[in-house]
């Protein structure tokens, strides 16, 4: 993407110079009409119709592919935001809270339920997923995958007031014993 | 004035059908839709019912403004008001594309 | 009569009072449209120095410059400033000065009203920065989500401050917009047909119906939040039936559109500037308009967009998603022609031209990354980054600000009569657009590496540190830039020496007159053949100044301009405009008590001032028109026009068919919300809905008819030369009948109990309103047929009060009808 908007970038500047660099050209209403073929109806309209065709469809196909749809390997885990901390639950383990941890298995699918009990804050785990916020009353759906076990940084994503700054959490994915301890109880 | 309402109405009805569209997904996507008893798949026919009842106004709104007896007697509001219908029918069919191309409730 | 005399005569009608009181008792827009941009400016200092400050901050790592609860109130402040009180303003005070200096006429439509307005915005802008200078600034971001900004999380007056001064601020946007919009249709100069209007009245005119129907979103939504914090009417509180994200519908709702009601103003001053510069005429001038009323349309279509994570399902954002990228097209539509425009003529290299070259390789830039943004997943990563602020920087200086520099540079020897003597402008320019890109290209750089708006400190060890000290940097060398633009325009306004009056070879009309220009703009009105009259014929403005033109005779002693139909060119009637007066000012006053009460709780000052602002409206209106039909007029060049008193569509019907279009829009606003509510709300249905009986649809349904018909019967007596006295006693029942029919709705609901009861409240409340407010129109009328004003020919005002009538009527059917609809389902 910023390879293709640096393409346009240059090709856009590379018109203005030449039209700078050129000498006066005909004036007349036929040659208006025929430059406003080129100029508008070409390259303002078929130009920027099929780049952004293509865009488009490449942002919608990753899209969908991004999207929670269920499956057997899913698990469920919940976050819920607050002033300025996170606790998470989780589906698999009925009454188990960790406070600004959030523990799931290395490569397999998850789906984060994001929710908050006081003002809007944002999920963000940048290497793992896109943001995605959590608003009063409203329970939305992330779905996160991390490939290797290990621990990646988390952090709030919507501006929430004077400890916005330090507002952060951390997810580690656990290999399979691990997740399975974890249930078990064996980390809090 | 009927110059400035025949280059505004076309892309005028173009919004209306956008929110409509975008408030039906939403009603699909709501709780009260499954209180009703209906399915998704009835939401997407709706849908793209919706979708192509909103194409054909706009065919027709284009169709009405070339006709002799509604095109305005400027050559200048007739090219600008087609020029406009013709954005607001690309622009029905573009941006109305997913309710066919993209997952419903996800 | 000689061209001296003339100007003297005209001037003695034309001109502001002498001395201070002259500034506050002008109505001429280019005083007004002076004090507008003087005043943005202001502001634009102000919210520069904010800026500063926040890079300041951020330039090291862990930085104790400020605590988060001052740096919150900073950057919360920038943005409101720069948005509201210079961006908006700016492009008001443009118009205000430019528009009827292009089309051809001698002021805007309501000369009043552009006061109001402008008074409306300083008193409204004052209030902020008093809170900025208090501490006590609103700090929930400019934005203001709930419930970060709802009573619970913000219980202290800051938020306040933001909801009234901004609303307070808006309604000068509104005033501007009504204004701009009649006069753009209506005030032109004889046979400026649609075709051959300059390009920038087209972009004005689409600007202005964007405001008016793009605000009343935001100013429904700031009601709503203040009657929350205010008396505790829940619509965005969830555990009673609200929704946060209510509140994000209507600020994005607005917000959008928004920004291209900041783009389109810019871009219509570069299709003015850019052929000028480059020895030719512009390029596609009609698929420049349809770009122009395309994006106007499409950008109330991507509000979303800037909900991309808020969990909205994947289809509804693939709609905005869509219509984003769409919206590029148009705009690439304008960039292109203006190249195709360069590539026809002989461009040459001056300060203008410089600055809208900065603005192509500014917005294009900000373009492509705005394309990337609409790209869901990208969004999903980027979304409160800095990577956005550094894309709606690009957008909004390099899309605004810059082609308004170029403004600046282009119609200063306009508005001084001077020729630009010292050259600190072209240095500015380089520190400008050179420190401009070297801070925001850092700050898309630092924005990919993760860092989110609105932190007011980092930690180092991210690799942060190096990029923020050079986007601090680069923003000094931009605030010198900015600081030396302001010390050119200063010194080249007050001592330069007097320029030519054309000395850019411009072919619009603002041109045709001598500079600075005087106070009556044209000494004669022009009949206008072409898009570039002064093309046409060179010799036009003296044509104009020794009075060849029309109502170029000052003898009946009065401020008089022509209006023409809308579409053809074809002159319409004569307008006489009212003279110097201190009511806007007095009335921007009183109606401060509204906002000042709300303010500081002191709720028995709001009906008081409401009432006084009634009071003034009643003098206003009381003083045009007169007892006695003129009859046709002489205009000149053997023309005769009635008078606009004597019209059946007066200047007066107009404004009020366009305020009434963004009051339809907020009324709309209003039923959005109920509908997204009744439909995504967690905690729906309310406890019990409300019961419509017989009395109230009794009295509505009554009622509106009574008043529709009266106001009928009246205008038919009215214009069989008959007593208009029934017809407007029927009116006035009817009118309470509406509003008792509304009162049922508040007498049996309780507006803190739910959301659903609280917005019935508004609605109810809304519909009373109206009533009210045409039960007094009628009242008016009545008066004013018995002292004679409403007689005759001069029956317009009666056609006005139908129209508001009309109005009334469909809202009451309509809100109390879906205020019942539940109560009648269950």
């Amino acid at each position: 993407m910023l390879a293709g908007a640096t393409v346009i970038f240059l090709f856009v500047m590379t018109l203005l110079v030449l039209a700078f660099s050129r000498g006066p050209a005909p004036a007349s209403a036929q040659a208006d009409e025929a430059r406003e073929k080129v100029w508008i109806v070409g390259l303002g309209i078929g130009f920027s119709v099929t780049v952004l065709a293509a865009l488009l469809t490449y942002g919608l196909v990753v899209g969908e592919r991004l999207l929670p749809r269920p499956g057997p390997e899913v698990v469920t885990v919940r976050a819920e935001g607050r002033q300025w901390a996170w606790s998470f639950s989780y589906a698999d383990a009925p009454g188990h809270v960790t406070e600004g941890v959030l523990h799931i298995p290395a490569g397999r699918p998850v789906d984060v339920q994001v929710t908050t009990v006081d003002v809007i804050h944002s999920f963000w785990v940048p290497q793992l997923a896109g943001k995605l916020d959590a608003i009063p009353g409203h329970v939305n759906v992330l779905r996160i995958e991390a490939w290797a076990p290990g621990d990646y940084a988390g952090v709030s994503s919507e501006y929430n007031g004077p400890g916005y700054k330090d507002h952060v959490f951390t997810v580690r994915a656990h290999d399979e014993a691990g997740w399975i301890a974890f249930l078990a109880g064996g980390e809090r | 004035m009927k110059d400035i309402l025949r280059i505004s109405v076309p892309l005028t009805v173009w919004l209306a059908a956008f929110s409509a569209v975008y408030g039906l997904e939403g009603l699909v996507c709501s709780h009260r839709w499954a209180e009703a008893g209906l399915s998704l798949a009835a939401g997407r026919g709706i849908l793209l019912a919706a979708w192509a009842l909103a194409v054909a106004l706009q065919t027709m709104l284009l169709l009405v403004l070339r006709s002799p007896r509604f095109a305005s007697p400027s050559g200048f509001a007739r090219s600008v008001s087609l020029t406009l219908a013709g954005v607001a029918l690309v622009a029905t069919a573009w941006t109305l594309l997913p309710v066919a191309a993209t997952s419903l409730c996800l | 009569m000689n061209a001296l005399r003339r100007h003297r005569a005209l001037t003695r009608i034309w001109a502001s009072d002498p001395g201070w009181k002259g500034w506050f008792t002008t109505v001429n827009h280019t005083d007004l449209g002076r004090m507008f941009l003087f005043v943005a400016v202001f502001f634009f200092v102000i919210g520069g120095i904010l800026a500063m400050l926040i890079r300041a901050q951020l330039a090291t790592p862990r930085s104790a410059f400020v605590g988060p609860d001052i740096y919150n109130q900073i950057f919360t402040m920038h943005g409101t400033i720069m948005m509201f009180l210079f961006a908006i303003p700016l492009f008001e005070g443009l118009a205000v000065y430019l528009l009827p200096k292009i089309l051809g006429t001698r002021d805007l439509a309501f000369p009043r009203l552009t006061a109001y307005g402008f008074w409306c915005y300083v008193f409204g802008g004052s209030l902020l920065i008093v809170s900025l200078l208090a501490g006590i600034a609103p700090d929930s971001g400019w934005f203001m989500y709930p419930p970060l900004s709802s009573r619970i999380a913000s219980p202290g007056i800051n938020t306040d401050f933001w909801l009234l001064g901004i609303t307070f601020v808006e309604i000068s946007a509104i005033c501007a917009s009504v204004e701009i919009t009649v006069t753009v249709l209506r005030y032109r100069a004889p046979g400026m047909s649609l075709p051959r209007m300059p390009i920038f009245a087209w972009y004005a005119l689409v600007t202005a119906v964007m405001i008016l129907t793009g605000f009343p979103p935001l100013i429904l939504g700031s009601i709503l939040l203040e009657l929350e914090r205010a008396f505790g009417m829940p619509f965005f509180q969830v555990e009673h039936g609200g929704d946060s994200l209510l509140w994000q519908h209507l600020f994005w709702l607005f917000g959008h559109p928004e920004v291209y009601i900041i783009f389109l103003p810019a871009a219509g001053v570069v299709s003015m500037i850019l052929p000028v510069m480059a020895r030719t005429t512009l390029l596609g001038y009609g698929w420049i308009v349809a770009a122009a009323v395309t994006l106007g349309v499409l950008s109330f279509g991507l509000w979303v967009h800037h909900m991309f994570t808020t969990g909205i399902p994947h289809m509804g954002l693939a709609f905005f998603s869509a219509a984003s990228t769409l919206v590029a097209v148009p705009t690439g539509v304008q960039i292109f022609a203006w190249i195709g425009t360069i590539w026809k003529g002989s461009p040459q290299l001056k300060l203008p031209m410089m600055w809208i070259l900065a603005f192509f390789a500014t917005f294009v830039i900000g373009g492509l990354t705005g394309v990337m943004v609409a790209v869901v997943p990208f969004d999903w990563q980027v979304h409160d980054t800095h990577f956005i602020v550094a894309h709606l920087h690009y957008v909004l200086v390099g899309g605004f600000v810059f082609p308004m520099l170029a403004a600046l540079y282009y119609w200063m020897p306009h508005a001084t009569g001077r020729k630009r003597f010292f050259k600190l402008g072209e240095t500015a320019f380089w520190l400008i657009s050179i420190g401009f890109h070297v801070t925001f290209l850092a700050v898309h750089w630092v924005g990919l590496l993760g860092q989110r708006r609105r932190i007011h400190t980092y930690d180092e060890g991210q690799g942060w540190e190096v990029i923020n000290l050079v986007a601090s940097v680069g923003g000094f060398v931009t605030a010198v830039g900015f600081a030396l633009v302001i010390v050119d325009v200063a010194l080249n306004a007050a001592v330069a020496i007097r320029g030519s009056r054309d000395p850019w070879q411009a072919g619009t009309l603002e041109w045709a007159m001598p500079t600075p220009p005087p106070a009556y703009n044209f000494a004669s009105l022009p009949l206008i053949e072409s898009r570039n009259p002064l093309y046409d014929d060179p010799d036009l403005p003296v044509c104009l100044v020794r009075g060849e033109g029309y109502l170029g005779d000052p003898s009946r002693g009065r401020r008089e301009t022509l209006t023409l139909e809308v579409a053809s060119g074809k002159p319409a009637y004569v307008v006489i405009f009212p003279t110097n007066t201190a009511l806007p000012i007095l009335m921007a006053f009183v109606t401060g008590g509204i906002f000042v009460g709300m303010l500081l709780k002191l709720y028995w000052l709001v009906p008081l001032a409401a009432l006084g602002v009634a009071a003034i409206v009643v003098r206003w209106v009381w003083s045009l028109g007169s007892k006695r039909d003129e009859g046709p007029l002489e205009v000149g060049r053997g023309l005769t026009l009635p008078l606009a008193s004597e019209a059946a569509d007066p200047p007066g019907w107009w404004g009020s068919l366009f305020l009434l279009l963004a009051n339809a829009t907020l009324f709309g606003s209003l039923l959005f919300g109920y509908a997204f509510l009744w439909t995504v709300a967690p905690n729906w249905p309310p406890p019990n809905y409300l019961e419509p009986g017989l009395v109230g649809p009794a009295l509505v349904l009554g009622g509106t008819a009574l008043s529709m018909a009266g106001i009928r019967l009246a205008r038919w007596k009215l214009r069989c030369g008959g007593g208009p006295w029934l017809g407007l006693l029927l009116s006035v029942v009817g009118a309470v009948g509406t509003g008792m029919a509304a009162g049922t709705l508040l007498l049996r609901t309780s507006f803190d109990a739910h959301a659903y009861s609280a917005t019935i409240w508004v609605i109810g409340g809304y519909v009373l309103f109206h009533a009210g407010l045409v039960g007094g129109m009628i009242t008016f009328l009545t008066l004013r047929a018995a002292a004679g004003y409403v007689a005759g020919r001069r029956v317009g005002e009666a056609r006005i009060v139908q129209l508001w009538i009309d109005y009334t009527a469909a809202v009451a059917l309509l809100g109390l009808g879906v205020a019942w609809l539940p109560g009648v389902l269950t």
